[in-house]
């Protein structure tokens, strides 16, 4: 709804009326209390005249004893209509008292005034004299000039409200402009009147249709401005979408542009293909070839694709593409594709500087619509972890079971973090000679809601997923170097290649060998494994740790197939016999064989094995006869919660 | 001797004397002594700080003179308003420059009222008549009573710079052209004192 236009003009009469009620009433106010004021001051004057005029007279009657001459002056006096009555007072005695006729009617307007009566020609009081004066020539006074008043007031008034209303007319065009104003838009040229005039109005009614000229040619160049900006934000617009739905590197349909597809189709089946090992590509020819791959491999794959396919390729992302079914093929078509696609694949031949170069793929199909991208992606992943090409989503794959296992232990493993149910366990490694505890191995426990111990089998791996690997490192560095601070034994903690490749962990291990002055007693079990896959950091680590006292360890010793020359480079001091081979020992010929070369081998070095895994008696002799120096196992004790050396 | 003496007096008296009005004798002593001090340059006319009130009287009218002075010391007690005064008697034969007075009042005399009234105009002072008539010699106030009692002013004898009455004192006495006396019956008329009794017990 318009706002409706305040007159200024009429503002203005406003004000001016006001003003003008106000000073009428003020001055009205004003004058007639002066007046009155200065009116009876007059008349007051004017008795207080008549006193002094006939006090001498009055006086010099009373002093020359002639009280019937005083009488003679007070009745002449009462003959002035004004005077009502005249009293001459004698030592509080009324000398002489004369009254008009009119005393009567008019006493009660009237004042009083009097004065003293001084002996001639000296200053002694030798009377009083009291005149009573009329009221009426003061009303009369004062009614005269209060009508004469109020006609220059009203005057006064009509003069200003002439005036007003001409400041109305002459403001009057203003309003007609606003009016006009009021429905301006650019594209309407509006015709302002006015401009004939040869005062403000004029000059304001020119300059509003000059401006108005000079606004239509700038609004003409700002909707040509506006057209233009509105076709680049249409391409930039389009651009970005093209954008947002469409992989940079390949210019296929991007993850977005799936999940899209999905959501806006009934049904379908979709296909997950990732390219085996394309770190490897990557890390070895470089990223410009390894994305050179990937735009040839997506235009190879689109040209296996036609029309009667009904099929999208998607880029996911880096090694990973899509196919997109959006009309359902029969299951064995669809198993049928998926495995033409990858012997395709295997007989595809990429060229980098004359090197030919072939990749292998892995397949994870999803036959149904629902959840597709998820379902495709397990089994992808289920095809990865049990080596096949491809695997088409299954309920009996009971991959969701074992994804609800993990969220499970997730949580398990949450609440024994904040509850501190994370403990050390100790099992003791004796000297095969002594048959003494030389050494305790501390091991991880989860301790559940009921109280069960539980081993790290069930979650250590969801630890290392779920990023709280870390901290269950650093409560068993804690806890351990906590515990045989004061106890006069060795002890050794695992130590894994996340750890060592996590600077902070290194360093909170170097804080804790420090703070509880352990490094004479501690000793780091590395994984035999893990030391040549990362050779260079846990050297770097070994170092570290050596240089504060700290004693190194192979855990699993054999079980790789590792370079012993290049491991014993990395100056350890222990070597754990792998529990494969401990374990049929004392019937396994080929294992003792292993062992022998192991022992023989270490102790050359003047390593000292220890056999880890040593179940039963019969294993344990055989242990003691291959000259191993020291054992570990149920056999001899099982893991506690605390160790009894004695 | 003495009854002879008295006699003789007495008969002198009624043989030669002037019969003077009571009631007006009296009028006269109250008013004149107040006119002295409606004066403003009384200051000038004391002697020895006194009002010297001098009443020049012919040698048979001493006992009305006697009479007069004792009757002003008895209304006025020796004061005249804040000034002391004095009544000096003095006969017309004795009266010359060098009589002591601040104000002349003249009984009857058949002669020198001239030489009293220049006297009176040398010296400054106002000067009271007993007789109006007097005033047409140059003697300054008298007064009569009418209706009223009426204070008489020669308009003549009142140009002297020595003397300077209070205005009101003008607006009231009533002033008496050269021949007024003369012309005007009722002031003869009061020279007969049988019908001047009315009214005056207040003197």
């Amino acid at each position: 709804m318009a706002k409706k236009i305040k007159s200024l003009s009429s503002k203005i009469v406003f004000l001016i009326a006001v003003v003008t009620i106000v000073s009428i009433l003020l001055i009205f106010n004003i004058f007639e209390k002066m007046n009155k004021e200065a009116f009876y001051n007059v008349e007051t004057q004017k008795a207080k005249l008549v006193l002094n005029t006939i006090e001498p007279l009055i006086a010099l009657n009373i002093y020359l004893n002639l009280n019937n001459r005083i009488e003679q002056v007070t009745k002449q006096l009462v003959t002035n209509p004004d005077i009502l009555s005249v009293k001459v007072l004698q030592n509080d005695k009324v000398l002489n008292e004369v009254k008009s006729k009119d005393f009567e009617n008019n006493v009660n307007d009237s004042f009083i005034v009097s004065s003293s009566i001084f002996q001639p020609n000296s200053k002694k009081e030798i009377g009083k004299l009291v005149l009573t004066y009329s009221n009426k020539n003061y009303k009369e006074l004062v009614g005269s000039y209060t009508t004469l008043l109020i006609k220059v007031l009203f005057l006064f008034a009509v003069f200003f409200l002439v005036f007003s209303l001409y400041v109305k007319k002459l403001l009057s065009p203003l309003h007609k402009i606003a009016k006009l104003l009021k429905g301006y838009s650019p594209n309407r040229n509006i015709n302002i009147p006015f401009d004939n005039q040869n005062n403000e109005i004029g000059f304001i009614s020119n300059a509003l249709n000059n401006m108005q000229q000079s606004i239509l040619k700038y609004s003409k160049q700002q909707q040509n401005i506006n057209k233009y900006l509105e076709e680049k934000v249409d391409e930039k617009t389009k651009e970005l979408k093209r954008q947002l739905y469409t992989n940079t590197l390949t210019g296929l349909p991007n993850r977005r542009r799936l999940l899209h597809d999905i959501h806006n189709y009934d049904d379908g089946a979709l296909l997950i293909i990732n390219i085996d090992d394309f770190k490897e590509i990557n890390d070895f020819f470089g990223h410009t070839v390894g994305d050179d791959i990937l735009i040839s491999f997506s235009r190879k794959l689109s040209y296996m694709i036609t029309k009667e396919h009904n099929a999208t390729l998607i880029h996911l992302s880096g090694d990973e593409f899509a196919l997109f079914f959006t009309k359902k093929p029969s299951k064995e078509e669809f198993i049928e594709f998926a495995t033409t696609l990858i012997n395709n694949v295997e007989s595809m031949i990429f060229y980098h500087e004359n090197n030919e170069l072939s990749i292998r793929i892995t397949i994870g199909g999803a036959y149904q619509i629902q959840e597709a991208l998820e379902k495709a992606d397990i089994a992808l992943k289920s095809a990865k972890k049990s080596g096949k090409e491809f695997l088409l989503y299954d309920e009996t794959l009971n991959v969701e079971q074992q994804y609800k296992n993990n969220m499970e232990w997730t949580k398990k493993l949450s609440w024994a973090l904040e509850n501190d149910k994370i403990t050390a366990f100790y099992q003791p490694i004796f000297d095969n000679k002594t048959n003494k505890i030389v050494s305790s191995e501390c091991l991880i426990r989860l301790i559940d809601q009921n109280n069960n111990i539980i081993s790290p089998y069930h979650f250590l791996t969801i630890a290392k997923k779920t990023k709280m690997y870390s901290k269950l490192t650093k409560i068993m560095i804690e806890k351990s170097c906590q515990y045989f601070e004061h106890l006069d034994c060795d002890f050794s903690i695992n130590v894994s290649v996340e750890d060592i490749l996590d600077e902070e962990i290194v360093e909170y291990i170097s804080h804790s060998v420090q703070k509880y002055n352990v490094s004479k007693k501690i000793i780091f079990e590395l994984l035999e494994t893990e030391g040549i896959e990362n050779y260079e950091e846990v050297s770097s680590f070994i170092h570290e740790m050596k240089s504060l006292g700290c004693r190194i360890a192979i855990d699993d010793f054999g079980s790789g197939y590792s370079n012993f020359e290049y491991l014993l480079q990395l100056n350890i001091d222990y070597i754990k016999i792998d529990g494969s081979l401990i374990k049929n020992l004392d019937t396994d010929k080929n294992a003792q064989i292993v062992v022998e070369t192991i022992v023989s081998f270490a102790k050359k070095l003047d390593i000292i094995v220890i056999a880890e895994y040593v179940h039963n008696k019969d294993v344990y002799e055989k242990v003691k006869a291959l000259n191993i120096d020291r054992s570990q196992g149920f056999f001899l004790e099982e893991p506690q919660d605390s160790l009894i050396l004695s | 001797m003495k009854k002879i003496i008295f006699l003789y007096l007495l008969f002198i008296n009624i043989a030669f004397g002037y019969n003077y009005d009571d009631v007006l004798l009296k009028a006269q002593a109250s008013i004149f002594p107040k006119v002295i001090l409606l004066d403003k340059k009384i200051e000038d006319k004391l002697i020895e700080d006194k009002i010297v009130y001098t009443i020049v009287y012919d040698k048979i009218d001493y006992l009305t003179a006697s009479s007069i002075k004792e009757f002003i010391d008895k209304n006025f007690q020796g004061q005249l308003d804040k000034y002391n005064y004095k009544v000096n008697l003095v006969e017309i034969n004795e009266f010359s420059k060098e009589t002591e007075a601040s104000a002349i009042y003249v009984l009857n005399l058949n002669e020198h009222i001239e030489k009293i009234a220049n006297i009176a105009k040398e010296k400054g002072i106002i000067s009271f008549s007993y007789s109006i008539n007097n005033l047409k010699k140059g003697l300054m106030f008298s007064l009569i009573i009418e209706k009223s009692t009426v204070l008489y002013l020669k308009k003549e004898n009142l140009y002297t710079k020595k003397i300077d009455f209070v205005d009101a004192l003008l607006q009231m006495v009533r002033f008496i052209e050269t021949d007024y006396a003369q012309d005007n019956k009722n002031i003869m008329y009061y020279n007969t004192p049988k019908t001047l009794y009315v009214g005056l017990d207040k003197y």
